[in-house]
């Protein structure tokens, strides 16, 4: 190999003007083989594909993974803590924050959780119910609609991701019309909901639904059968049914195995009994089937949300309990009693009798639950949230394993970790 | 959690947590029946209380909170408010639980159908004309009516006409402000200014729904315990010039303390927030203070505040900590190795462990007599109450350490002739003039910069009594617990810490006075004093946060 000149500029390449040597000149023929030897690759916290913020620490042989040292707590913000200093009723924003794409599903755990320490759970109004149904089902719909079309985006499908993108903000602005805000709602109270829905939620929800149906038929179009997308996906981080049910899986990644659990069929609550819907089962455990079985939810969702639209009774949306319903506005402003009373909710917050409760909700990725202890003050003494995404990142590692690097990016979508949720 | 107390006095909680603790009547449910005692049932459960016990504590013994609002453990008892009125089998109309005094076999209802209630239409009937003040009233957040009417009632408004007005501020006296529409006629105050004043300066006027607190014509409440009055105040009616409008009391948080200002040493909470107290309030123990303290300890807390000494100084420039010890520490270990007389001063302004880390290090220099820096008495404060002449928190500590370890004491005006040298505690020589100030090399440990403290050749700066765990003994001889609110100025430290300093950086002193806590002082101290033997140390009390101790009321 002829030595260029060091001293001469014009010889020398670009290679080594950025990398201070040149590979094709510099080295041997043996060196620019590739190592033989295990590579370790860290895969995010910060990468476009690591929903949220975590870390793989991928060690690869190769293309393939040979091990993955999931790392999750980047989003740790003390949730259980925070809530120990927090009236119960404040939590509901920190609960917000939990699975963020799907915020009414975790207001109505919480809820639940305190009601049930409170002895409230067959006094919520129906009106309440149904609308707390409503907007958890529409909330359950966003959590799909984003989980799919992320997914489809990171295998190169950026129409998809658009399309469903655009169907999850029409269920946005609808929420935002109910709640006030677009994402962090905090909009189920203790003993009910904040405020009744807002006029023509009717016909608006009822339009949504229309455009969202064309909208999946859209994206089921540009997928179902799409080569690209099913090589991607069948057959790509398979779990069984027995390993499913040992990690404690939970929701559509369980059901994708063959368990059929569903907490709103197993475990009914709220008016879920009044409504018909059925629970999609998958066979495989693959990534193709969670996609399947998430798909087939959204269409459930709808049934539900037309079903409720047709049966919502009128009525309060807040208990007659003075101990948590705030008064009005008008009667804090005007009368003594009215003001104290407020004025104890806000400062003391709702008293709850000592004692300890667990409830849990399906949520968008399965069961969701909150264990409270109760010392008989307006702030919890101890909470604990099951958060699904945490369980579901556990089996991350043993999903990826032996897979090429390029398969970690289907799995970890369609596991679906909300960094939120998972790191509490 | 027990102060530190003498062996005799009964353990008082450190924080009075929901509501006054328990009169001196109400012994535990489980006392054996004697003649001394009556069993009655309350509720279904039976108890067994002291004779001539009222009903009210002795449900409270068993831990059912009946509502009253005129009822004051340490007041006499007038029935007026009917807040607390229960049923009595065989007894065909309700009672007030705080008049009706226990008898053998009695049973009571609290929660039947009839006294609940009363209780509700009570509540009711108080609020008719309770103007609508929360979000302005400084007692919200510890106001009894808010926390009984959200227990007890909690029903909407019935009332259709416009409610009375009255005077909404009646300026009482120098240190106390009235609002007439808040009163609810309890009348605690008129019998908590008799109690602790001796001194009738309050009383009602009118009738009816016009009826209001006044003082007499001419009169003013200006007795030295007039705050007390705000303190047992169930509502937002009375309240202190000095505290009104600075701070919401649910922001605050409360550490148990002694009060400073005399020797009486009335046990007190702290309320601060952001490193700053914001008021001093009694804290009930039957043996020194009952629930009560003067005015005049209420204010010290200001001084917290005023004329602090933060960092070190050196001839009169400031200096780091490691620079003035080594100055002070030469200074000293020349003159004790020169044979020159030091002059050592303890302070009945400091606590036993400051006064006792001295007295040691004076020991190990062979100091023979140390001086005593006391505040002089005020005679005319001495009212055979609370308030006493002696307005030293800590003379009794400093003489009983003294002999405990062998020093013989003298006053500072009677500083010997030959001493250049001076080491004190606290910032005042009294007697010793100015020509003879000028004399002397001082080296000064103070908490406040005045007086000697600002001609010292080195100053010290000490944390002060609400920023220290320790201990004082007050005239009775109780030595009672300071716990530390919250963190000193600048560069301050304790003082005993100091002292601590200067010992280890002189060759003679160093490894013979090495404390590393206050609890360490304190367990050498008992060890040495004789009479404090028995006593032991406190856990640190923590704040209480009052946010999170619900409405006290």
């Amino acid at each position: 190999m002829a030595t260029p000149n060091p001293s001469d500029p014009s010889a020398r390449s670009l290679r080594q003007l950025v990398l201070g040597r040149d590979p094709a000149r510099d080295l041997s023929d043996n060196e620019q083989e590739l190592p033989p030897d295990l590579m370790t690759v860290n895969m995010g916290p910060s990468h476009p594909a690591m929903h949220g913020t975590v870390r793989i620490v991928l060690t690869v042989d190769g293309e393939r993974v040979v091990a993955g040292d999931v790392q999750p707590g980047y989003l740790h913000r003390c949730f259980e803590k925070e809530s120990e200093h927090a009236t119960y009723t404040q939590v509901f924003p920190y609960t917000d924050r939990l699975n963020y794409v799907s915020p009414m599903i975790n207001n109505c755990g919480w809820a639940m959780a305190v009601e049930k320490l409170m002895g409230l759970t067959d006094r919520i109004p129906k009106r309440a119910e149904y609308v707390r149904v409503i907007v958890s089902e529409m909330s359950r719909m966003t959590d799909h609609l984003t989980c799919v079309g992320a997914s489809a985006m990171e295998l190169g499908a950026f129409a998809v991701f658009l399309f469903f993108l655009k169907g999850r903000e029409w269920l946005y602005e609808l929420l935002e019309k109910v709640s006030g805000a677009r994402l962090t709602h905090s909009y189920v109270r203790i003993g009910g909901v904040g405020k009744d829905l807002p006029p023509n939620f009717h016909a608006d929800l009822t339009l949504c639904l229309d455009q969202i149906e064309k909208v999946l038929v859209e994206g089921e179009g540009l997928l179902n059968n799409n080569k690209i997308f099913r090589d991607r996906m069948a057959g790509i981080g398979a779990m069984s049914k027995e390993v499913a049910i040992a990690t404690g899986c939970v929701g559509p990644i369980a059901r994708a195995c063959g368990v059929d659990y569903d907490v709103r069929k197993d475990y009914p609550y709220s008016i879920y009994p009044e409504v018909e819907f059925d629970v999609p089962v998958g066979t495989t455990g693959d990534c193709l089937d969670r996609y399947l079985v998430r798909l087939e939810e959204l269409k459930q969702s709808m049934r539900i949300l037309r079903q409720c639209l047709k049966q919502i009774p009128d009525g309060p949306v807040m208990v007659d309990d003075p101990r948590v319903a705030l008064p009005p506005k008008a009667a804090t402003y005007n009368t003594i009693e009215s003001m104290i009373r407020h004025f104890k909710h806000i400062m003391d917050g709702i008293k709850v009798p000592a004692g300890e409760a667990y409830t849990f909700v399906e949520g968008g990725n399965g069961e969701l639950g909150f264990f409270i202890v109760a010392d008989g003050t307006g702030r919890p003494y101890k909470a604990y949230v099951r958060s699904p995404s945490f369980v579901h990142l556990s089996t991350a590692e043993r999903l990826i394993h032996g897979h090429l690097i390029a398969d970690v990016v289907p799995i970890f979508g369609m596991i679906n970790m909300i960094g939120g949720e998972c790191d509490k | 959690m027990t102060d530190v107390s003498k062996p005799t006095t009964p353990p008082q909680p450190a924080v009075s947590a929901g509501g006054p603790p328990a009169q001196t009547g109400a012994p535990p449910a489980a006392a054996p029946a004697d003649a001394d005692h009556v069993s009655l049932t309350i509720d279904g459960m039976s108890v067994s209380v002291k004779k001539g016990t009222n009903v009210l504590e002795a449900a409270r013994s068993l831990g059912i909170d009946i509502s009253a609002f005129c009822y004051h453990p340490g007041l006499p008892i007038v029935a007026q408010c009917r807040q607390c009125l229960v049923s009595i089998e065989k007894n065909p109309k309700l009672q007030p639980s705080c008049q009706q005094i226990v008898g053998e076999g009695m049973v009571v209802h609290t929660t039947d159908a009839a006294s609940t209630l009363a209780r509700k239409q009570l509540l009711e009937f108080t609020l008719l004309n309770h103007p609508i003040d929360c979000p302005i009233c400084d007692k919200a957040g510890e106001c009894t009516l808010q926390r009984l009417y959200f227990e007890n009632d909690n029903a909407d408004s019935r009332v259709d006409v416009p409610k009375v007005h009255k005077a909404k501020v009646v300026d009482l006296g120098p240190t106390v402000v009235l609002d007439q529409e808040r009163c609810i006629l309890c009348s605690r105050c008129i019998r908590a200014c008799d109690a602790t004043s001796g001194k009738h300066q309050l009383d009602f006027a009118h009738r009816g729904d016009h009826e209001v607190l006044t003082t007499p014509p001419g009169e003013q409440l200006d007795n030295p315990y007039s705050l007390n009055t705000v303190d047992v105040c169930p509502v937002g009616a009375l309240t202190s010039k000095d505290f009104r409008f600075t701070m919401r009391a649910w922001e605050l948080e409360a550490t148990p303390s002694v009060c400073n200002g005399c020797a009486t040493g009335c046990n007190v909470e702290i309320h601060h927030r952001n490193g700053r107290a914001w008021r001093l309030v009694p804290r009930h123990n039957p043996d020194v203070n009952s629930y009560w303290m003067c005015d005049e300890g209420r204010f010290t807390y200001h001084a917290l505040r005023e004329d602090r000494l933060a960092g070190t100084v050196v001839d009169g420039l400031p200096a780091s900590w490691d620079r003035a010890v080594r100055v002070a520490a030469d200074h000293l270990a020349n003159q004790v190795g020169s044979g020159g007389a030091i002059g050592v001063v303890l302070s009945a302004q400091h606590s036993n462990e400051d006064n006792f880390a001295l007295a040691k290090l004076a020991k190990l220099w062979g100091v023979a007599t140390v001086y005593v820096a006391a505040k002089p008495p005020v005679a005319d404060r001495a009212d055979g109450r609370l308030r006493v002449a002696d307005v030293n928190p800590n003379s009794a500590g400093v003489a009983e350490i003294a002999k405990g370890l062998g020093l013989q004491t003298a006053a500072v005006e009677d500083l010997a002739a030959g001493i250049k040298t001076v080491i004190m505690l606290g910032d005042i020589l009294p007697g010793v003039d100015d020509d003879r100030l000028a004399q002397l090399d001082v080296i000064a440990i103070a908490t406040h910069e005045r007086g000697p403290v600002k001609h010292a050749k080195v100053a010290f700066p000490a944390s002060a009594w609400a920023e220290i765990s320790g201990t004082v003994t007050n005239n009775k001889g109780h030595v009672q617990r300071m716990h530390a609110a919250f963190a000193p100025p600048g560069q301050a430290l304790p003082a005993w810490e100091a002292i601590v300093r200067l010992a280890q950086a002189s060759p003679t002193t160093a490894g013979k006075l090495a404390f590393a806590h206050a609890r360490e002082v304190f367990t050498d101290m008992t060890k040495s004093v004789a009479a404090w033997g028995a006593l032991t140390w406190a856990r640190d009390a923590r704040p209480l946060a009052l946010r999170f101790a619900g409405s006290r009321g």
